[in-house]
């Protein structure tokens, strides 16, 4: 079970929250990339061996929505990979 | 073995969901509320009306059901400014009290947060789950109190009855 800090209530147990999707790309602009592109970023959802950011809901406790860095090798939630701060 | 518990399914309070920011809301409710919790997921109290600070610019205001016009003649929801929401909730919540020695062991069943006193102080509430239901938690003179949204009340007293009948030995 993960312990996801919210920002509002601190650590609670994850059954608290709901899965809200991995964190994605700015919405590109269709008449400027290709149709690939288009593409990749309407279906492909990312889904690394490591750090990815997500999305969380506390939807049972104070509503707020939040991002957490979550290891998917080890479940654990991780900082920020240093590339990316 | 039975647990040492009182159950008790709370009557109706008079509850009001306020949303806004506080400095909005304070300007509007004045003094008919008392003053806003500083800190999250605590409540402050005066002249029978507490007031819960339950997520960001989000407030429960629960009073006696005797004050429930009283309140909402002076809260005014109807004519309340575009930025902040007063909406009467009191029929939408079912409260159970859960007192006595044993109280926190029927909790730790019902529910996963924290509920030691150095965590889960004295003037804390806060949602969290009861039975996997979202549900107010918070404590009260000798235990807890709980609120699960009223078409669940029946099935979470059952569940809270059953779970006062299992102590282990």
């Amino acid at each position: 079970m993960l312990l996801i800090p919210c920002p509002f209530c601190g650590a609670r147990s994850e059954s608290e929250f709901i899965y809200g999707g991995p964190v994605r790309a700015a919405r590109p602009d269709p008449n400027v990339v290709s149709d690939a592109d288009w593409v990749d970023y309407l279906t492909v959802v990312p889904n690394p061996l490591g750090p990815v950011q997500e999305h969380w809901w506390h939807a049972r406790g104070c509503g707020e929505w939040l991002t957490i860095w979550r290891d998917t090798r080890t479940h654990d939630i991780v900082e920020a990979p240093d590339e990316i701060e | 073995m039975r647990y040492d518990v009182t159950l008790q399914r709370c009557g109706l309070s008079a509850v009001f969901d306020l949303k806004g920011a506080a400095d909005a809301l304070r300007n509007w409710a004045g003094d008919m509320l008392p003053p806003l919790p500083d800190h999250p997921n605590t409540r402050t109290g005066g002249g029978g009306v507490e007031l819960y600070h339950i997520g960001r610019k989000h407030w429960l205001a629960r009073a006696p059901l005797a004050q429930e016009e009283v309140l909402e003649a002076q809260l005014k929801p109807d004519a309340c400014p575009a930025e902040i929401s007063i909406v009467r909730v009191s029929d939408t919540l079912s409260f159970f009290r859960i007192t006595g020695p044993d109280a926190s062991q029927v909790m730790a069943i019902a529910c996963p947060l924290d509920l030691h006193e150095t965590v889960f102080g004295a003037d804390a509430v806060t949602y969290s789950e009861l039975f996997g239901l979202k549900a107010l938690v918070l404590r009260c003179e000798g235990g807890f109190e709980c609120a699960v949204e009223q078409s669940f009340g029946d099935m979470v007293e059952d569940y809270l009855t059953l779970s006062c009948r299992q102590k282990p030995v």
